[in-house]
């Protein structure tokens, strides 16, 4: 094809304020990663140990235990996402009164700042002052106490994150729905396929690299949340809330266990990427079945 | 949130309720006349725009050349840009600050609470984002055109003026206000890498969460206020955005 | 030069002799820009508004003031010193991370420095002019001072006096209870009233309950009620670690998981009970919030809030009615207390001090001056009612506060002596980020009070020798 020489050029400013801004810091937490450091330690400063920070990390009750909450909470939250999502692109995708309104409305909660998402979640929860708490009470008789109850907490946090980022999910839906080619459906319902075989046999493949990007974005956005859980609960009660992004966030403002922090933050980072690479393949995998 | 923000604090801690009895505008007034509110406000605007202009443009380049270019390990060099999306961001704060406090330090100037600093730092998490979301869609132009194109005698900056950017323009619409979007939002970055001069709105949203008494009218109302302008971006360009994701999330 | 020398000469004709002091220490300095940090609270605020412009105007030295969140600024200041990049140059201490800082010679020694440069010295600035509350930001192994208050509080207890001395309540509570309804004095009048004044807001339909709870289950406040509040006035102090051998359990001679600290931590639980359903999320800010809205009968509540709560109409539904008193003791705590033994509760505030980064020392150490000296000191109590100086007790605007408080200055000035800082540890924030979260699952009901105590006191134990205290 071309000279390489001219796409190098093209790429390399992407590629080294990537590295400076990326990259050095990342190679400098992996070295604080092997010293024992934290500022208010009798030995101050730097002290080398090894692997011992990793070693400690595996058998970490709170982190492994953060670890799990992390996966659960991007699990639940993406997959209601992608029902949620899915469900109002069809709507958006069709025309009803009031479309271009609601279409505009309901990405509202996008634009919201997580720290401001949070901060309005807070005070809609409040027990005893927030209105969500007294109408569930008054209208169900719903005891809702949001920081006293690890599994209302914990799904407090999901349906936050579900209301913050379903509009996304629905906007690359959308995307996705609008550019689907009709042929094959038609075909299928002539071939005598019913509604649910059409979703689920023609559909739903093709929607797949869609699906499989949008995952993939918010998969990597879900596992590093901090600022929303972090005003609405403070990772607690007890530790029902204490995803890993805010687990590292404890261990490295108020600890000050920077080398400890340090190790904690490469394994998640490590673990993340390994989980978006297998994504990664697999979306390359269908983009590559789907050219040729 | 726009109810709180229209409350006052004492009504605040009264009987919940969603209607707004009196409209505590005291809780707007007294953040517009503050000048160091305009000042964050005034920054953030900077910021976003600036970086969401930069990072369009580099992802633009960086795409185009990933897509038309037999590059090396391209494939990876793509994966690995996305990975700079991935850290969790607080201890990744430590270096950035030493980065910004003494790594890159000439004379008495640091990258430290300037505007500039927080426009190149926010490549971290938009470049990517830029980077996976036009790269389906410099992909799906075909490169037909652009042989034509050379063909006729066009250059390379001929053929991304005349062909790429216009045929990717949802697209490179919908990367620049996502990125706007997420730059002007950013909370941790902006507050442990700014001062008084580089100030964020989103800080200065967390300074309301004070020892006396969180100001929970003024914050909303703040909140409030910071939401207006993505909200007149959103509704600007609405359309760009479902034309954008078309382009970019499926390619035929 | 000349044209500095020739107007600070001019100054010196025109104005107070105080002015030409500060301008002609100051003329070196001119020009420079010294930058601090510390918590965005009303007295910081009243710093940042009003005190760093006019010692700007006087000295030509540009204060830059960042008043940011709790987290921050703790972060920030941290950082900033511990790599030593220099960008501040003053920084707010809270009188609990002082030990720390001091332990990891973080700051510049005042005194030394004003002794080595006596042209710095201001005539207005004397250390004899503050309260007791200075000795927190003294150096005990030389006597030296680090850092100059400039807010001070204490914690004290508050109840409603428009309901602790209405007669129908008084003689209903008195038929229930068989002694007369005043100011708790022990923990079992505390409950008590608490569980009256919980019913009695049911039976009368009023959002009413017995007591404030600083429970937030995810936010370190609930410790601090916990081990600063509430275990002193069991007789538990230093959080129940033994400072000869940096131990908690009692096995090796501390006092985290003692029946005492067990039987205080459960009385504490208990009030949850008879406290309005938000305590469980309330910090500090909330329990204020909740007290102001008249939620709550009594109730343990930061002394920065008192005038607040008391007096502004604008935020407060109880302005008139707040009563100011002594903590609920066991026994005995009261004797240990006054004869130096012990504590009754939380004295805490912050001060000044400079890094040893900081690049502009001397413009700084002017700066803490001018803070520090008497003629600021009232206007600054008026707005963020907090006192550092002795005398600023008696000054007019104080006194007609603590009328509007039913004496909260008077108990500060009279009885703060009996209250304390935290305990002086290197290690505040590690060992309480690690016990916490048994307190925080203590609220959630997920633990007993006593599994609690028994868990945080070992966890305590073992981040202690992970940082150096104790084999």
């Amino acid at each position: 094809m071309r000279q390489n020489r001219t796409g190098w050029i093209f790429l390399s400013p992407s590629l080294i304020i990537l590295f400076i801004v990326g990259m050095l810091p990342f190679f400098y937490i992996m070295y604080v990663g092997f010293f024992d450091w934290n500022v208010f330690s009798v030995s101050r400063g730097l002290h080398y140990s090894g692997l011992d920070n990793y070693r400690r990390l595996v058998f970490d009750k709170d982190f492994l235990k953060s670890l799990e909450l992390t996966i659960k909470f991007a699990a639940y939250a993406i997959l209601f996402q992608l029902l949620i999502g899915y469900f109002l692109a069809n709507m958006l995708a069709i025309d009803f009164p009031g479309k271009s309104i609601f279409r505009i409305i309901h990405t509202i909660p996008l634009m919201i700042a997580p720290l401001a998402v949070g901060a309005t979640w807070r005070l809609l929860t409040i027990p005893g002052l927030g209105p969500v708490p007294f109408y569930l009470d008054r209208w169900l008789g719903f005891d809702y106490r949001i920081s006293a109850n690890a599994d209302q907490a914990f799904w407090t946090t999901v349906i936050m994150d579900v209301w913050h980022w379903t509009p996304f999910v629905t906007l690359t839906m959308l995307a996705g729905l609008v550019s689907l080619p009709q042929e094959p459906m038609e075909q299928a319902l002539v071939d005598g396929a019913n509604r649910l075989q059409v979703f689920w046999y023609v559909k739903l493949p093709l929607l797949r690299p869609v699906i499989l990007s949008t995952v993939f974005i918010r998969l990597m956005d879900a596992l590093r949340t901090v600022d929303e859980v972090w005003m609405l609960t403070g990772g607690g009660p007890g530790a029902a809330t204490r995803y890993t992004g805010l687990h590292i966030w404890r261990i490295v403002f108020p600890k000050t266990d920077y080398g400890y922090g340090a190790a904690t933050s490469l394994l998640t980072l490590y673990f993340t990427i390994v989980l978006s690479w297998l994504l990664y393949t697999a979306i390359g995998q269908q983009r590559r079945g789907g050219a040729s | 949130m726009i109810v709180i923000s229209a409350r006052s604090r004492v009504e605040l801690f009264d009987r919940p309720n969603f209607i707004i009895h009196s409209f505590f505008e005291e809780n707007y007034t007294n953040i517009i006349y503050d000048s160091t509110f305009r000042g964050y406000m005034f920054n953030s605007v900077i910021v976003a725009t600036c970086n969401a202009l930069l990072v369009t443009i580099l992802a633009l380049l960086a795409t185009y050349a990933l897509s038309r270019w037999r590059l090396t390990g391209a494939d990876n060099i793509f994966f690995w840009t996305i990975t700079n999306r991935m850290a969790p961001p607080a201890v990744f704060l430590l270096p950035l600050f030493l980065m910004f406090t003494k790594w890159f330090k000439i004379g008495d100037w640091t990258l430290f609470d300037t505007r500039t600093g927080l426009i190149l730092l926010y490549c971290v998490f938009n470049l990517p984002f830029s980077i996976w979301v036009l790269q389906g869609m410099i992909d799906g132009i075909p490169v037909e055109l652009d042989e034509a194109a050379m063909v006729d005698g066009a250059g390379t900056g001929m053929i991304l003026r005349r062909i790429i950017i216009p045929l990717a323009a949802p697209g490179l619409a919908i990367t620049a206000i996502l990125s706007w979007i997420f730059a002007w939002n950013e909370y941790l970055f902006a507050a442990t890498l700014t001062s008084v001069h580089a100030r964020t709105i989103t800080t200065g949203l967390a300074e309301f969460v004070t020892v006396t008494g969180t100001n929970w009218g003024e914050m909303a109302a703040v909140a409030t206020l910071t939401l207006i302008p993505s909200l007149a971006f959103i509704s600007f360009v609405q359309r760009y955005i479902v034309m954008g994701l078309t382009f970019g999330a499926v390619k035929e | 030069m000349v044209l500095a020398i020739l107007s600070s000469f001019s100054l010196s004709v025109n104005a107070q002799g105080d002015e030409d002091w500060w301008a002609t220490a100051a003329a070196p300095y001119e020009g420079v820009t010294i930058r601090g940090i510390s918590e965005s609270t009303p007295p910081s605020n009243y710093v940042a508004d009003v005190l760093a412009p006019q010692f700007q105007e006087l000295t030509g030295i540009e204060v830059e003031f960042e008043p940011t969140s709790w987290d921050q600024m703790y972060d920030k200041a941290i950082k900033d010193m511990e790599a030593a990049t220099g960008i501040y140059d003053f920084v707010y201490i809270e009188q609990d991370i002082i030990y720390g800082y001091l332990a990891q010679d973080y700051l510049v020694d005042l005194t030394q420095t004003l002794e080595d440069n006596p042209d710095l010295v201001s005539p207005d600035f004397s250390i004899d002019d503050f309260t007791t509350f200075i000795d927190s930001f003294i150096k005990p192994e030389n006597g030296h001072l680090y850092g100059v208050p400039m807010e001070a509080f204490v914690k004290p207890y508050l109840y409603r006096t428009d309901l602790f001395e209405d007669p129908d309540i008084m003689a209903a509570f008195e038929a229930e209870y068989g002694y007369a309804l005043a100011p708790a004095t022990n923990h079992q009048q505390y409950t008590d009233i608490a569980k009256f004044f919980t019913e009695y807001g049911e039976a009368n339909d009023m959002d009413l309950w017995g007591s404030t709870v600083q429970a937030a289950s995810g936010h370190p406040s609930s410790f601090y009620e916990v081990f600063e509040s509430v275990m002193p006035t069991f007789g538990v102090y230093n959080w129940g670690i033994n400072q000869d051998n940096w131990k908690a359990t009692v096995e090796n001679g501390g006092e985290m998981n003692s029946d005492t600290a067990k039987a205080a931590l459960q009385w504490w639980l208990d009030l949850l009970q008879y406290a309005p359903p938000e305590s469980t999320s309330s910090t500090w800010d909330e329990v204020a919030a909740t007290f102001a809205a008249g939620r709550a009968a009594q109730g343990l509540v930061y002394g920065e809030n008192a005038a607040w709560i008391a007096s502004d109409t604008e935020r407060s539904q109880v302005v008139g009615e707040v009563g100011v008193a002594l903590p609920p003791l066991e026994e005995g705590v009261m004797e240990a207390a006054e004869a130096g033994d012990g504590y009754i509760g939380y004295y805490d505030g912050g001060a000044f001090g400079i890094p040893h980064s900081s690049k502009n020392k001397e413009a700084a150490l002017l700066f803490l001056q001018y803070i520090g000296q008497p003629s600021v000191q009232a206007d600054w109590a008026a707005a963020g009612s907090r006192i550092v100086h002795d005398a600023t007790f008696s000054d007019p605007i104080v006194v007609d506060m603590d009328a509007q408080t039913n004496g909260y200055y008077t108990l500060m000035l009279d009885q703060g002596y009996l209250f304390a800082g935290a305990p002086p540890f290197p290690f505040h924030p590690q060992v309480r980020e690690v016990v916490a979260p048994f307190i925080y699952q203590a609220i959630a009901g997920e633990i007993t009070a006593a599994e609690a105590l028994d868990q945080a006191a070992v966890a305590a134990e073992e981040e202690l020798v992970r940082l150096g205290y104790g084999e």
